[in-house]
């Protein structure tokens, strides 16, 4: 600051004190990103609550009706199965794909030939678009062409093809798994980063203590990636509770609404038949139970 | 290089653009840019921009863009065609309307004008001087673009969904003709089936086809989702009891699970390689073949389908153009909606199609691509038989939104798994009960 500014503002107290220019920059500096947070994040969102709270349809303004879309659809029995299709599919991936995920970071990050060229060859799969891949898959369970199926009658394990998209468990089984596939290298490579800061010592001290391999992973590997773990385990879960293009392209949430989940509900509700009230309901009807997790599993990794 | 960026924005000397610069030159250069589209657009000449879906048959599509440009060369006004996924017309169609800016034509799916209708323009004037000069509309055009009093959209056209099947493996079972009623249709299903041929119709998330086949097998037995009035839920019926038991047969005698799983592609595909012998489709599979498989082509046929004790139905989808009120150039869209539709136009686009398309005015059921092929006379005569669902009630919203939960598609899909008729019934009265409560 120059000096003749600085008699200046010492000149006007109050003034220096409201509009201290290192403060003054420093908003401006952070406005861009508030107001990017504003427009991008915050609008949007409260936009959705208050349409939510209506019982607008497409084109007309509707009315305020407070929670009756929420209250209604508890007693929606397609929703109620959804509601369940949901939870089935979300704990049971964020399930496979951090058992999955663990093994195959243990195994990264032993010593082996061309590990790295391995390590990026894992991310693959989270590399191409979604809609591609599964579209892919898609061929793959084909009723009449599944490649999955032809591979395992000659092999000799089924004896008679599985129908995966057409019945409502294999249709499950099926959403489930290139749910894992698709996921599968996010827990893999952040657990990985978190090995990889465990130091060795702790694992020669054990050693020499005789300790084998299962305790010291049970009593030094699992402890020390607890946080790495907190954090990939929520956002998968909040991904995986707002997927819908695995979904929507493998099943449509068929057979018999047996993998119908809250976003293709919400989509063919809001968008299809136009009832925007009762669609954007459906999509923020966790959003209470997902911001308790948020908060607990933030408070958590705090203290760690 | 280094002299012209010296010359554009201040220096710091060391050849590098000093932040505020950066920020000053780009906003100067964004405001100007969108100043200069802000300009043209609000100037110049009036520009119909239609939105519409990308055709199975890509020939289709070619003819409207090969017909924008010879109008904007006639007559001077611009007119472009945008092709989208046939599934992504609804979420554009929704953001349009919300948003109140967007195309000013719209390709609107069969119920489309009726949901819609609020940000649609009444199109009165343009239906009226085409049903004059060509022979009147069609029943089913009317019953999709007339909201209350008013035209709300033009009808351009439907998909004529026929049933699709083998002449040559109905002849080995017995069958020189396709069986009239659902009750002969079992029967050949089943030796069809034992032939090795089984039939084929979507019990799985085929919008299309599963939708197509189902509504129409319900009303054959005599039964509706909704009464008259279409506030009264009316599914649980004997009526309805008849048709569920009946499509728990025909799965039975003639299918494999297979059906569970089919998308609205999965049923050509599976026709064209030769898994299934008859199943529900637009011309598709026959327009396919011509490409694919020619001798296939030659053993395949068209029939309507069978009749029931309440008589003979379809449904098909029929596409209308809307105008959205907020469009700019809505004089424009109504003359050029008017000239697309008249013979000239309208003919050489259906004519390439063969069968995909018919017209739904009276005059396109002489039109001459009915002659090209006498395996087309069915589909020239599908439109006879199509109602809409929510049938006996017009399209409407509940009706619409049933359809999109597949109520009546699942309802036989559950009986097609064994769950008992009155069971399945029941499951399909309380999801159409929770979707016409909100009405």
């Amino acid at each position: 600051m120059s000096i003749a500014r600085a008699e200046r503002l010492a000149a006007r107290p109050w003034a220096a004190r409201l509009v201290k220019p290192e403060a003054l920059t420093g908003y401006g500096l952070i406005s861009p990103a508030v107001f990017l947070m504003l427009v991008l994040l915050a609008y949007p969102f409260v936009l959705a609550v208050s349409i939510s709270l209506t019982d607008r349809v497409l084109g007309e303004p509707g009315k305020f009706v407070w929670l009756e879309n929420f209250l209604k659809l508890l007693q929606d029995s397609l929703f109620r199965q959804t509601v369940w299709n949901s939870f089935v599919y979300t704990i049971s991936t964020v399930f496979l794909k951090l058992v999955l995920g663990i093994i195959l970071a243990l195994l990264l990050n032993q010593e082996m030939p061309y590990r790295n060229l391995v390590r990026g060859a894992l991310l693959l799969p989270w590399i191409v678009p979604t809609s591609l891949s599964v579209l892919t898959w898609l061929w793959m369970f084909d009723s009449l062409f599944s490649v999955v199926n032809y591979i395992l009658l000659g092999l000799g394990l089924i004896s008679k093809k599985i129908p995966w998209l057409g019945d409502p468990f294999w249709a499950m089984v099926s959403v489930i798994i290139v749910n894992t596939w698709r996921g599968l290298p996010f827990f893999a490579v952040s657990i990985l980063a978190g090995l990889m800061t465990i130091p060795r010592e702790l694992y020669e001290a054990a050693e020499t203590d005789g300790a084998r391999a299962p305790r010291q992973f049970w009593h030094i590997t699992l402890p020390l990636l607890q946080p790495v773990i907190a954090v990939v385990v929520l956002f998968s879960t909040i991904w995986t509770f707002a997927d819908f293009q695995i979904v929507y392209i493998l099943t449509h949430g068929g057979p018999i609404n047996a993998t119908q989940i809250f976003a293709t509900m919400a989509y063919d509700v809001a968008l299809v038949a136009g009832r925007i009230g009762e669609g954007s309901a459906i999509s923020l009807f966790l959003f209470p139970a997902l911001l308790v997790v948020i908060i607990l599993l933030l408070r958590y990794l705090r203290r760690e | 290089m280094r002299k012209m960026k010296q010359g554009l924005v201040h220096s710091r000397g060391d050849g590098r653009i000093s932040r505020r610069a950066f920020i000053g030159v780009t906003a100067g250069a964004t405001a100007a840019l969108s100043f200069g589209t802000f300009i043209r657009s609000g100037l110049g000449a009036a520009k119909v921009n239609v939105l519409t879906w990308s055709n199975t048959l890509r020939a289709m599509d070619d003819v409207l863009r090969e017909q924008a440009k010879q109008y904007t060369k006639e007559k001077g006004v611009e007119v472009s065609f945008e092709f989208i996924n046939q599934t992504d017309l609804p979420a554009k169609t929704a953001a349009a309307v919300e948003s109140g800016a967007g195309p000013d034509i719209i390709t609107l799916w069969s119920d489309g004008p009726h949901l819609h209708a609020k940000a649609l323009v009444d199109v009165d004037d343009v239906t009226a001087s085409l049903g004059k000069e060509l022979k009147g509309w069609t029943n089913i055009g009317k019953d999709i673009a007339i909201v209350g009093k008013n035209w709300k959209a033009v009808p351009w056209g439907i998909i004529p969904i026929a049933l699709t099947y083998r002449e040559d493996w109905l002849k080995e079972v017995g069958y020189s003709t396709f069986p009239d009623t659902w009750d002969e249709l079992l029967a050949a299903s089943k030796k069809l089936k034992d032939k090795g041929h089984p039939v084929g119709f979507s019990l799985g998330r085929a919008i299309g086809d599963g939708n197509q086949f189902h509504y129409p097998l319900l009303w054959a037995f005599g039964g509706a989702e909704a009464k008259k009035d279409g506030k009264t839920v009316a599914i649980n019926s004997p009526e309805t009891a008849k048709a569920v038991d009946y499509r728990r047969k025909l799965y039975q005698a003639g299918e494999t699970e297979d059906v569970f799983a089919w998308d609205d592609a999965a049923n050509n595909r599976a026709f064209l390689a030769g898994a299934v012998s008859v199943t529900v489709n637009a011309a598709s599979i026959y327009w396919a073949a011509k490409k694919d498989a020619p001798p296939l082509r030659e053993v395949t046929n068209h029939s309507f389908f069978p009749k029931g004790p309440a008589g003979r139905f379809g449904y098909s989808t029929a596409i209308s153009l809307g105008i959205f009120k907020f469009s700019k150039a809505q004089k424009e869209a109504k003359a050029f909606i008017k000239w697309l539709l008249e013979p000239k136009q309208y003919s050489a686009w259906m004519g390439i199609g063969e069968g995909m398309m018919a017209g739904l005015l009276n005059y396109y059921e002489d039109d001459p691509v009915w002659k090209k092929d006498p395996k087309l006379e069915v589909i020239r005569q599908i439109p006879k038989y199509v109602r809409m669902p929510g049938y006996p009630a017009p399209p409407s919203r509940p009706a619409a939104e049933a359809m999109i939960k597949f109520v009546i598609v699942n309802m036989f899909a559950r009986a097609a798994k064994g769950m008992a008729t009155a069971e399945t019934i029941k499951i399909a009265e309380q999801e159409l009960k929770e979707v016409y409560g909100k009405a």
